[in-house]
């Protein structure tokens, strides 16, 4: 089996199943992607019909631009608060939800619904609610910290994303942890309450230790979606009061597009590509140490 | 077995192929549509006016009208982005449309890829300095479509209640009467003004006065702003610049959104202004449509320009900046020649024909740029910005500035407008801006 004739037959194979994605992935992820790292290295605007080649300047920009950090220190400081808030959330109402409350699988679709509305739209109907409806309760009802609106301010500006983030992505990671709360088996939980654990104890040295898998999926894709947030950022604030809360996927995309300056964008682009791969990797790595065998 | 396996093997490579053969086809449909409608040519126009896009719909169709053989389709730009990032999505997808609507400052970077229009008929008619802008190497690149203005737009219901009489718009020329002419609308029981916080209106609108009120001559103006880009304009003692700050903090004081200047959004303007709560709103002329929505004082609105110091005859006191402000220019790329030549038919469709000059200045309300539409302006707005550029009162606005200067200035602006920052701040990004701006 294992002769040329055989390598070339199992490849050919291979190819017939796998060549149509592979197809796919190299011509929009792959080649894109190297492209991508190509015009780093050019002073291109976007529209001219030359690319000049300026070697690592772009690089030298990317380090020069304080907006650059400025912004990506802001989106750490909005990833720290939705990861943690959205997994605490998530699994406060999984926990809740798989009590046997009476008709928790509408709380469950009801929680789990503002997933499935595109976070552009979500912008737009959450601004109309900061800027219009608490606003008017606020000022009707003589609450202080409703009378302005929160977009105009840029502390509180921030929040608003935070919460409307936190409020996305919750039902999202508790579909998760209600399975991952389903999974763990019912033997141990009894053989602990027998032997007294209370339902702290059960929590904390059982449920969570065997949990360990549904975290890490969970804070992964909260860590990766607080990276890359555009959509709820452009329709809600716009990076607005002045700037003040430009995460750092819209800062890259108005360097590329709105300075036209594609080479810096791009380059901006490739650092916030590694920098955030290195954090996530670091992130599975050291949480797949946590898991432990029932 | 292995019959079995071979007709599995070859249904996938006959569904791979049908999935091959959808794209392929698809693109062959689309050769034959251009190559089957050699009797009839279809053009697209890249439209980014919003507000006339119903408008620019119902001209396709009388141009259509008129020229058979010719469909013009309009594609608009989505909200919020800009003709430049569209049009270059659409030149890297290999997909341009005939025509493009840009700002003036884009031009340049299109003209490797547009006509040169040097030779049209309606580049005699235009009005002065019209072309000066988009001509590079001696060859016109864009077809200017609209004269455009911004000052104080005034409610003249409100204003007259104000001064208890007519209000004389001459009497305006200093940042003391125009303080006066706030509290005297205070005093009679509206607001003063709204100040509308977007970052463009105040980035891309009014800091620019700054720079173009420094002298009539433009020629001392681009001077000015090299001086700013090598840093050596001192912007912190420069007098039209603080004049214009000053009158800026005479806006704050009586901005009927105080409480909360960042909050309000670009439809607060028309509708306070409209309903005669406020007297005053800073904006353009563009702003028509929507302020006749509202309109409580009769179509009866003016200009007022921003004063900039407390002497009468100071450059800028008396003169609203305006300009020639969005460009048609067509694609040369991937138009086949039917389709240029159709797309040259449509614009001189609208300077000479009197559907399309009718479509400009009254269905569109736009001051159109050339000498030979005698047609009078269709909106108050547009009157009045005519009147001061009949009197040759008006300054030139500026229209090639970097392309991120809104964005950025303007929010150093909202940090002033908000108070989170005072003028040395704005003074020190101003500065900063322009020795790393393209």
């Amino acid at each position: 089996m294992i002769t040329e004739k055989g390598v070339w037959n199992r490849l050919r194979l291979r190819l017939l199943f796998t060549g149509p994605t592979l197809f796919a992935f190299i011509t929009v992820m792959i080649i894109p992607f190297v492209y991508g790292i190509y015009l780093t290295f050019t002073s291109w605007d976007g529209i001219s019909t030359t690319q000049t080649l300026v070697g690592f300047q772009n690089y030298g920009s990317v380090f020069k631009d304080a907006e650059f950090w400025k912004s990506f220190g802001l989106t750490l400081k909005y990833v720290l608060y939705t990861v943690v808030l959205t997994n605490v959330l998530a699994f406060l109402l999984a926990y809740i939800l798989t009590t046997g409350l009476k008709g928790q699988s509408i709380f469950r679709a009801g929680f789990f619904l503002p997933n499935l509305v595109g976070g552009i739209v979500l912008g737009f109907i959450w601004q109309f609610i900061f800027n219009n409806v608490l606003v008017y309760l606020g000022q009707k009802a003589g609450i202080g910290i409703f009378s302005t609106s929160w977009l105009a301010d840029p502390d509180h500006a921030f929040w608003t994303l935070v919460i409307v983030t936190v409020w996305q992505y919750a039902g999202y990671m508790m579909v998760i942890y209600v399975a991952g709360l389903t999974g763990v088996p019912n033997d141990v939980l009894e053989a602990a309450s027998i032997d007294g654990a209370s339902g702290w104890m059960k929590m904390v040295r059982m449920t969570v230790p065997l949990m360990i898998p549904s975290f890490i999926v969970c804070i992964f894709l909260s860590l990766q979606r607080g990276f890359m947030v555009y959509d709820v950022n452009l329709s809600l604030t716009k990076g607005g009061p002045f700037k003040s809360t430009e995460f750092v996927s819209m800062h890259v995309y108005q360097k590329a597009f709105l300075s036209r300056d594609y080479g810096v964008g791009q380059a901006e682009a490739l650092v916030l590509f590694l920098l955030v791969a290195a954090i996530t990797l670091l992130q599975v790595y050291f949480s797949k140490k946590l898991e432990v065998e029932a | 077995m292995k019959r079995v396996k071979g007709t599995g093997l070859l249904m996938l490579m006959l569904a791979f192929i049908v999935v091959l053969s959808a794209c392929g086809s698809s693109n062959g449909n689309s050769k034959e549509n251009a190559a089957s409608n050699s009797a009839g040519v279809k053009i697209t126009l890249l439209n980014s006016k919003g507000e006339i896009q119903t408008q620019l719909e119902d001209a396709a169709k009388a141009f259509h009208e008129d020229n058979p053989d010719i469909t013009l389709e309009i594609q608009a730009v989505p909200n919020g982005g800009s003709p430049f990032e569209r049009a270059s999505t659409l030149y890297a997808s290999g997909n341009p449309p005939t025509m493009i609507m840009l700002d003036t400052g884009d031009v340049e970077k299109f003209k490797d890829r547009v006509l040169d229009l040097s030779g049209e008929k309606w580049n005699a008619d235009t009005v002065a300095n019209a072309t000066d802008l988009t001509t590079f190497d001696g060859k016109n690149y864009a077809f200017p479509l609209a004269v455009e203005g911004y000052g104080f737009i005034y409610n003249k219901a409100v204003l007259d209640k104000a001064v208890g009489g007519t209000f004389d718009p001459a009497t305006i020329n200093t940042t003391d009467s125009l303080e006066k002419l706030f509290q005297q609308i205070e005093a009679s029981g509206s607001k003063a003004l709204v100040v509308s916080p977007m970052d463009w209106s105040l980035g891309a609108h009014y800091l620019p006065l700054a720079y173009a009120g420094q002298n009539k001559d433009m020629a001392e103006v681009n001077k000015f702003v090299d001086g700013l880009r090598a840093g050596t304009v001192q912007l912190g003692d420069n007098a039209v610049f603080n004049g214009l700050m000053d009158t800026f903090d005479v806006m704050m004081k009586y901005n009927i959104d105080q409480a909360s200047p960042l909050a309000g959004v670009y439809e607060r303007g028309p509708e306070l202004l409209g309903k005669g709560e406020v007297g005053i709103w800073f904006m353009g002329n563009w702003a028509w449509p929507q302020i006749n929505s509202f309109d409580t004082a009769n179509g009866a609105y003016g200009f007022l320009p921003v004063p900039v110091s407390n002497n009468p005859t100071d450059y800028g006191n008396q003169e609203i900046s305006s300009a020639v402000s969005k460009r048609i220019v067509i694609d040369k790329e991937k138009s086949t020649p039917e389709q240029q030549a159709a797309a040259k038919k449509f614009l001189e469709w609208i300077v000479y024909q009197d559907k399309g000059q009718d479509f400009l200045v009254n269905k569109a309300s736009i001051i159109p740029a050339f000498k030979n539409i005698t047609l009078p302006a269709a909106d108050p707005l547009g009157k009045s910005l005519q009147d001061y550029i009949a009197i040759d009162r008006s300054e030139q606005s500026m229209s090639v500035l970097p392309a991120d200067h809104w964005s950025i200035l303007g929010a150093s602006m909202q940090k002033y407008l908000s108070k989170a920052g005072d003028r040395a701040l704005l003074v020190k990004e101003i500065e900063e801006y322009w020795k790393t701006a393209k």
